[in-house]
């Protein structure tokens, strides 16, 4: 599958807050604790060698489960298959917190739950939709019931 | 680079809804003929494959970084995302007609991950606001108001509700979860504006428990309100100029000229709110 493989390298070189030397280990049997450098950039979860200017890889974080390992140390699970967990090892227990939190509260799906809830609430309180001074109100991505687990279908473009 | 497409295609086929397919010709680079391609755009993902029905997606454009913008040129319903940076792409799309360009153009506009973060930290400071106007004179950050208002109690003695963190359950969600307000108070971290200290008084600090500790009170010798009301008009001012840079935005893309929702190089927290 093609991607734009410039601009994703272009992406994890902007600041980020959530950057730091982290023990990685990969998913396969075999895989062992290795030294990188972990950023996380929008919904992106970056890891470099240390010192190198292009990642190695890149994780998107939807649909991913975060889960406490030890004290210092978390894992992400995609797919819910063992074979695609990836776990990170911190230097302390509040910076493996920090992680695991800023993993959570980086996924789209995460904020755009948030979002529908905000929006739901200020109509609730205020009477007013917070999305129209923007003129987004109409957008399928901003709808109540994106928040709700419908079966997939195929909506048509406009 | 590797990209783990696997956790793409999986997010892509999951229960959550898409927020736009259809039809759209993508230009090639090397011969600039175009090719009809089905689009998906879910998130700040951009999808692509030959057609609705097709297992094999051909590729995905991470919609990060980039400027939509409209054009008309040959007289197509031409759009394209522009990449800022040295030696990134623009990748550029025609339309069959003028409903289509402009409803993928505004689908794209509000599509990336930069835009979300703004807009719900927009909401979040809406909704306190709301919370706050909506609590009664017992709140101790309205006691020095003096306009005593008479309302219903509500539960706005309670730590704010906000959507749960689902540490574990990041996967399913249902529809109760998201329209309740969950008990646990977990925030969006917001990471440039300064978290709004939580409310304070008799009916909720526990008299006979432990004193909060320091940094739970506001500080000695400082006024709430007038801190707040100060902290209201700083980022008011960075919100209404973004909103302003919105209007005119909107204002220049009916003339045909899009304002740009790109990743701003300096992430300073004044930059987090500028569109350009």
């Amino acid at each position: 599958m093609r991607f734009n493989e410039k601009e994703l390298v272009s992406l994890s070189r902007q600041p980020s807050e959530m950057a730091a030397e982290l023990g990685m280990r990969g998913p396969k049997k075999g895989d062992v604790v290795k030294k990188r450098l972990v950023k996380l950039v929008v919904n992106f979860l970056f890891y470099f060698r240390t010192d190198e200017e292009e990642p190695i890889g890149a994780l998107l974080l939807e649909q991913c489960r975060v889960e406490r390992e030890d004290s210092q140390s978390f894992s992400i699970t995609f797919l819910d298959e063992a074979e695609r967990k990836y776990l990170f090892e911190c230097d302390s227990e509040e910076q493996c917190g920090e992680w695991m939190d800023s993993i959570i509260k980086a996924s789209y799906e995460f904020m755009r739950k948030n979002l529908i809830f905000y929006r739901t609430e200020i109509h609730r309180l205020t009477g007013k939709d917070p999305l129209e001074q923007y003129g987004i109100s109409d957008e399928t991505r901003f709808q109540v019931s994106n928040g709700l687990q419908l079966a997939p279908s195929a909506t048509s473009s406009l | 680079m590797k990209l783990h497409e696997k956790i793409l295609t999986h997010y892509l086929s999951c229960t959550s809804p898409v927020d736009k397919e259809g039809y759209l010709y993508k230009k090639k680079e090397r011969n600039a003929s175009y090719q009809r391609r089905w689009f998906v755009l879910k998130a700040n993902l951009l999808f692509y494959q030959e057609r609705p029905a097709d297992r094999h997606l051909l590729g995905v454009i991470v919609l990060e970084g980039c400027a939509v913008r409209r054009s008309e040129s040959d007289g197509q319903f031409a759009l394209s995302l522009a990449f800022e940076g040295t030696g990134l792409k623009t990748y550029r799309f025609a339309a069959v007609d003028r409903q289509t360009q402009e409803s993928w153009v505004k689908a794209l506009l509000s599509a990336s991950h930069c835009y979300l973060s703004l807009l719900v930290r927009d909401l979040e400071r809406q909704y306190d606001e709301a919370k706050q106007q909506q609590s009664s004179a017992g709140s101790h950050h309205r006691s020095s108001v003096g306009a005593l208002k008479q309302s219903p109690p509500t539960s706005v003695f309670l730590p704010a509700p906000g959507p749960a963190a689902a540490v574990r359950e990041t996967r399913s969600f249902s529809a109760s979860a998201v329209l309740q307000a969950p008990s646990t108070a977990t925030r969006v971290a917001a990471k440039k504006s300064p978290k709004l200290w939580p409310r304070r008084n008799a009916l909720v600090t526990p008299l006979n428990g432990p004193a909060p500790s320091y940094g739970e009170w506001p500080l000695v010798g400082f006024d709430p309100l007038e801190e707040f009301s100060k902290l209201h008009d700083y980022y008011g001012q960075e919100v209404r100029k973004a909103r302003e840079d919105w209007l005119s935005g909107r204002r220049a893309r009916e003339e045909g000229d899009l304002i740009d929702l790109g990743v701003s190089e300096a992430q300073t927290p004044a930059d987090h709110l500028r569109f350009t």
